[in-house]
């Protein structure tokens, strides 16, 4: 019986070094010291022997089923050693092309809009939305655009053909009818901005047919110009991050009295890094839009007492702000759908 | 407009005598909202350009249209070979350019051999001189001016600086100099220094004259001047019509052309003896009245067109162009000046029909002054033709109509304040609305000036009006940035559906894809695939499109996703991932012709009133994938479901019925997505790969799919506030199921057949409360697709179909045999209820 407990010891040990993955190893493991073990299985010889020779040979069995387990262990060990010897050799070159999921994009005039939504919120504007295809009396009559002046050719405008005959439908000019909804819609205060898309029968390299604006509107007791400066000055701080110094030039639009272009500080004028800023001509101002105190005439046509309430609004063109802010060069690349613009914007 | 500073300087008289240049002049300007476009000097180069005598003239004897001319420049006699056939004789003057000098185009003027015979320096014309429009011949100078002088100092409107200015609709006063001087003059603190009148003391002769539309033409008069001799305009004349843009035609014409860039009103001057009756009559003209313009055109009248006629026939249209048989030319000895105010609409409408729009057509269409800007036009005119043309006014007539009444305003100075947020002192006021020619009385109440407004500024009616003036010239440097307090707490929303919007582009930007923009307008052939029943009858067209390309208002965002789908790959090889978010348009009906509301211009109409007129405008999403590495149908339905499973929304994708198909996308590729609020399911939009037949006609058939969607925005129901679910706290124990399945099958189909089984399989009583359910594991869904197989062993049109089968219990780990028991049910339960005539579903 010592023998044959030798002999397996001895094809354990020879069997050994043959095992090269831990699978193999439990195999070894079960056929040698498992509960049907071929060591395992002379125990259950003892009974057969006397009680000396039960007491030797069960110190011998257990001294064998310990040097197995011993050598087992070992071996195991050995074995993930060596496993994670090969796993840290492994080389997987993670400077190949990234697997990264497709990447969108959102449109630029939609970016920038956003921003000054964002921005104006935080002022307490809230923000109003009108049809884009308009009647001429929210477009031009409310607005103070009398009929027959020659204000109206100030924008020339797409007429929508109403099967009617008439000339009544036109698609918006501007985001200013939307002063008038909203009006006709609340008392004052009214503080809103109305960005949006509008439209002028134009086409040419600075002028697209299809634009946006967002347009400004403040209505309430004691509204003054000069809360349309500090306003503006405002709203450069939180646009641009930095306060920035807007100037008022006399202008005319029929909807306001008094009237002014509003331009502001050039903010990029730094890009140009000493040399002249190609945004503002070296000038260091740019247009942002027109502005000016609510006419009269427009508070009576819906309904509110110019005597108790005044108000101001601007205009400004929010494609011309996106190519300046994002250094587009040119205005059609923003409608021609080109994907290799658009990831531009991917960020 | 452009304005000359030369002659501006001469209308204004600065305190201290000081003088006015350019670059003062144009800050002004833009600080006053006369906003400066363009500062254009010119003359530079002709300071250098003499007054040359010819002392003799002989032909160049090698070529046969050349002359040798020897020269006198005022020190010595210069050898010239001149091309001009107009060279005046022997003891003539013209404009030379001596050697050195360099010439407005760029050229210098070096001595140089024409032809073999030497030649030191060039005789000009005015075109190389560029002052002027006559290319033909040389210049030929006045025989009394003195050899060797120089002609700028002959002719100083030769050098003048050229503003380029915006003068906008309210200030027809801006668009002469006269007008624009007041307020410069205004602005630096000046006087204004009108130039000098003629007198018409001559009797007045009232058949000159009759006006019998008093109602479109408000006052005018006319001036008979004799012996007048038609000829060329003085040098300085032409130069300055030259600078301001005009051809130089005569000095008749010029003299009214000139006193209307001055005065900034038109005149016209009718040969009067090709007036029937020598006489005009103010009138409508009659239906089908032809009319001859003196540009050449030819016009039917009709009764709403004010025509200037003689006894006979029209001789102008009032306000926008005279008549080409009056008109003044080398023949005319008397004529009749014509200085008017018609009313600016009439104008306004007349040159519109006409479609003539001419400088006169400009001013009246804004209103020219009607009061003493008129009567100083006039007179002004009448020196000039005396002075330029020899004329004598003989006699005159003035015919009243219908005027406007200047208004009379209380500005009341705190209101100044209350708008501006600054004050303005009542002296500087005065000053300046006295400056601007209003009328002010302080006899009105305490703190506000009487003011009545100038003829000349029609854009002035009320206080507003004035406090804008004021603004204009105090300046705006001063204003300070001061916000005020609101009066009540502002409240602000958020449009729930813009909200959606927003979220929407962000989720289809997350999924890959690049949000394009395209115009709102497109080509009607673009349309026509993807219009359904009726909607051709919907579309909103534009009366006055820039092209046939641009004519329509969009039914659908897809056409233009198409555009850019070509834009892109004609340029590159790339995959092309594009969503547009946007509007499009329809009528809500199919329209007739009942007639179009009016509403009271002066009032905004109610809302609902005006909206119910307005076509319908929903906003859409669109979705186009092609090419890029696993793009297949299932990963443009990946792409919207993602997109509003990101919403919150509850996603279902499932086949169309047959006759609800969408025509234009491929018949087997195509599938509805349908958004579950509690027990019901809403179509929000669709997906698939666009049809065959379009993507050939749009010369994109050798490219195989195209995947679009759609989503309507307003189909999408409020956002969904997030609701925490359960997790699962004993495992779910899965059974596969292979079902063969005829191809035309869908999958969607399949899974409900199982829920529903499921929903209505019988549970074993011994589960008692908690039976074992077909239920997701918190991850997966109870039922998962897991693939779709076609080929070996699976016959023709049909597939297997394997899917994989959740159960759980909620409160216990559920046996194997009850499973087992509740599986045979369900796919049993399925299959019958999937089975048909045509639909054979069996366990594979």
């Amino acid at each position: 019986m010592l023998d044959q407990l030798n002999a397996e010891q001895e094809r354990f040990l020879a069997a050994l070094p043959e095992i090269a993955d831990e699978d193999a190893l439990y195999q070894l493991q079960v056929t040698y010291i498992g509960k049907k073990g071929s060591i395992t299985g002379l125990s259950k010889k003892l009974g057969k022997l006397t009680v000396d020779e039960r007491k030797a040979f069960g110190a011998e069995l257990n001294r064998v089923k310990k040097a197995v387990q011993a050598a087992l262990d070992g071996r195991r060990e050995e074995l993930r050693e060596a496993a994670r010897a090969r796993d840290l050799a492994r080389v997987e070159d993670l400077t190949m092309p990234a697997k990264r999921p497709p990447r969108g994009s959102l449109h630029p005039i939609r970016i920038a809009q956003r921003a000054l939504i964002d921005t104006f919120r935080r002022m307490g504007f809230d923000v109003a939305e009108g049809p884009h295809v308009e009647h001429a009396n929210f477009n031009f009559d409310a607005l103070n655009f009398q009929p027959d002046h020659p204000a109206r050719d100030m924008q020339d405008t797409f007429v929508v053909d109403d099967r009617r005959g008439s000339e009544d439908l036109v698609l918006r000019t501007h985001t200013s009818p939307v002063q008038i909804r909203t009006m006709l819609g609340r008392t004052p205060p009214v503080r809103i901005i109305a960005p949006g898309t509008v439209f002028r029968c134009d086409d040419d390299a600075t002028h697209s047919p299809m634009f946006h604006q967002i347009e400004g509107l403040y209505v309430d007791r004691g509204v003054t110009m000069a809360d349309l400066k500090a306003t503006m000055i405002q709203f450069t701080a939180a646009f641009f991050g930095r306060s920035l110094d807007i100037r008022l030039r006399p202008s005319y639009f029929p909807f306001v009295e008094p009237g002014a272009e509003l331009d502001m500080q050039c903010p990029f004028c730094e890009r140009a890094q000493g040399g002249t800023c190609s945004v503002c001509k070296g000038t260091g101002w740019i247009e942002l839009g027109g502005s000016g105190m609510v006419h009269p005439a427009v508070l009576e046509s819906v309904g509110v007492d110019p005597e108790v309430y005044t108000g101001w609004a601007f205009g400004f063109g929010i494609d011309r702000m996106a190519m300046l802010m994002y250094q587009i060069p040119d205005l059609r690349q923003m409608f021609d759908g080109d994907v290799r613009f658009l990831r531009s914007f991917s960020n | 407009m452009r304005i000359s500073c030369q002659w501006l300087s001469s209308l204004v008289e600065l305190p201290n005598g000081a003088s006015l240049d350019p670059s003062l002049v144009a800050s002004v300007l833009t600080g006053v909202g006369l906003e400066v476009d363009a500062i254009e000097p010119t003359g530079a180069g002709v300071e250098s350009i003499l007054v040359g005598e010819i002392r003799k003239k002989e032909p160049h004897p090698e070529a046969d249209r050349l002359t040798l001319v020897e020269l006198f420049d005022g020190e010595t006699i210069q050898s010239v070979v001149c091309g001009a056939s107009n060279l005046p004789e022997v003891g003539g003057k013209v404009a030379f350019a001596p050697v050195g000098a360099r010439l407005p185009g760029g050229m210098e003027i070096a001595p140089r051999k024409v032809r073999g015979a030497p030649s030191t320096g060039m005789i000009c014309s005015e075109e190389e001189l560029e002052i002027g429009g006559d290319g033909d011949g040389i210049l030929v100078l006045p025989e009394s001016w003195e050899a060797g002088r120089r002609l700028v100092d002959l002719v100083p409107e030769i050098c003048d600086t050229i503003l380029e200015i915006g003068v906008t609709p309210n200030r027809p006063d801006a668009l002469g100099h006269v007008g624009v001087a007041r307020d410069v003059a205004v602005k630096l603190d000046g006087r204004l220094t009108l130039p000098e009148l003629g007198a018409a003391d001559v009797p007045v002769s009232e058949e000159l004259v009759s006006l019998e539309a008093g109602d479109r033409c408000g006052r005018y008069l006319g001036f008979v001047l004799g012996g007048v001799k038609v000829g060329k305009s003085p040098l300085w004349l032409r130069v300055r019509l030259h600078r301001l843009g005009l051809r130089a035609i005569n000095n008749c014409v010029d003299i009214t052309n000139y006193v209307l860039f001055e005065q900034g009103q038109p005149l016209h001057a009718f040969d009067r003896e090709r007036l029937a009756e020598g006489r005009v009559v103010i009138r409508r003209a009659t239906e089908g009245e032809p009319f001859a313009a003196l540009d050449g055109s030819e016009h039917e009248l009709g009764g709403e067109d004010l025509v200037i006629a003689d006894a006979a026939i029209p001789q102008a249209l009032a306000g926008v162009m005279g008549g080409a048989r009056s008109m003044v030319d080398a023949e005319s000895e008397e004529i009749l000046l014509e200085a008017a105010w018609f009313a600016p609409s009439g104008v306004r409408a007349s040159a519109g029909r006409r479609s003539i729009h001419s400088d006169s057509s400009y001013r009246f269409e804004r209103g020219v002054d009607f009061g003493e800007g008129l009567d100083r036009a006039a007179l002004r005119a009448l020196k000039l033709f005396e002075t330029l043309a020899g004329a004598t006014c003989t006699a005159k007539a003035e015919a009243l109509g219908e005027l406007p009444r200047p208004p009379s305003i209380d500005l009341r100075l705190s209101r100044v304040h209350h708008v501006l947020g600054m004050p303005v002192g009542a002296r500087e006021a005065e000053r300046i609305l006295r400056g601007l020619g209003v009328v002010v009385k302080s006899d009105g109440p305490i703190g506000s000036l009487h003011c009545t407004a100038p003829s000349h500024r029609p854009d002035i009616h009320r206080e507003v009006d004035l406090i804008e003036e004021l603004m204009r010239f105090h300046g705006l440097e001063d204003l300070p940035a001061e916000a005020s307090v609101p009066s009540a707490p502002i409240v602000e929303t958020v449009d729930p559906r813009a909200t959606v919007r927003e979220r929407l582009a962000d989720a289809l930007c997350e999924a890959g894809l690049h949000e394009h923009l395209a115009y709102s307008f497109t080509h009607p052939d673009k349309l026509r695939p993807f219009l359904g029943e009726g909607e051709a009858g919907r579309i909103v067209a534009l009366s006055n499109p820039l092209r046939v390309p641009l004519s329509v208002m969009r039914t659908h965002l897809l056409p233009d996703l198409l555009d850019a789908l070509e834009v892109n790959v004609a340029r590159h090889p790339h995959a092309v991932r594009l969503f547009e978010l946007g509007r499009v348009y329809a009528w809500a009906e199919e329209r007739s012709g009942s007639a179009a509301p009016t509403f009271d211009p002066t009032r905004a109409a109610p809302v609902d009133q005006i909206d119910g007129l307005l076509p319908e405008e929903r906003e859409q999403a669109a979705i186009l994938l092609h090419g890029g590495d696993a793009e297949d149908g299932r990963s443009a339905v990946g792409v919207l479901v993602h997109a509003l499973e990101r919403l919150g929304y509850q996603v279902r994708v499932e086949a169309f019925a047959e006759s609800k198909r969408i025509p234009y996308l491929h018949p087997g590729v195509q599938a509805a997505i349908s958004i579950i609020s509690g027990d019901t399911s809403a179509c929000v939009g669709h997906v698939g790969e666009l049809h065959p037949d379009i993507a050939r006609e749009r010369g994109l058939g050798d490219r195989a799919g195209i995947y679009v969607g759609v989503v309507e925005l307003r189909a999408l129901p409020a956002l969904p506030v997030p609701v925490a679910r359960e997790r699962p706290r004993f495992p779910a124990t899965s059974r596969d199921l292979s079902l063969e399945i005829p191809t035309v099958l869908p999958a969607a189909k399949v899974v409900d057949a199982l829920i529903t089984a499921a929903a209505g399989a019988a549970p074993d009583p011994s589960a008692g409360e908690d039976p074992a359910q077909l239920l997701g594991d918190g991850i997966a869904p109870g039922v998962e697709v897991v693939e779709d197989y076609r080929g070996r062993g699976v016959g023709e049109g049909r597939r297997a179909l394997l899917l994989r089968l959740h159960y759980r219990a909620v409160g216990r780990t559920v046996t194997d045999g009850e499973i087992h028991k509740l599986h045979d049910v369900i796919v049993q339960g399925a299959i019958e209820a999937l089975s048909g005539p045509e639909l054979e579903v069996r366990i594979r």
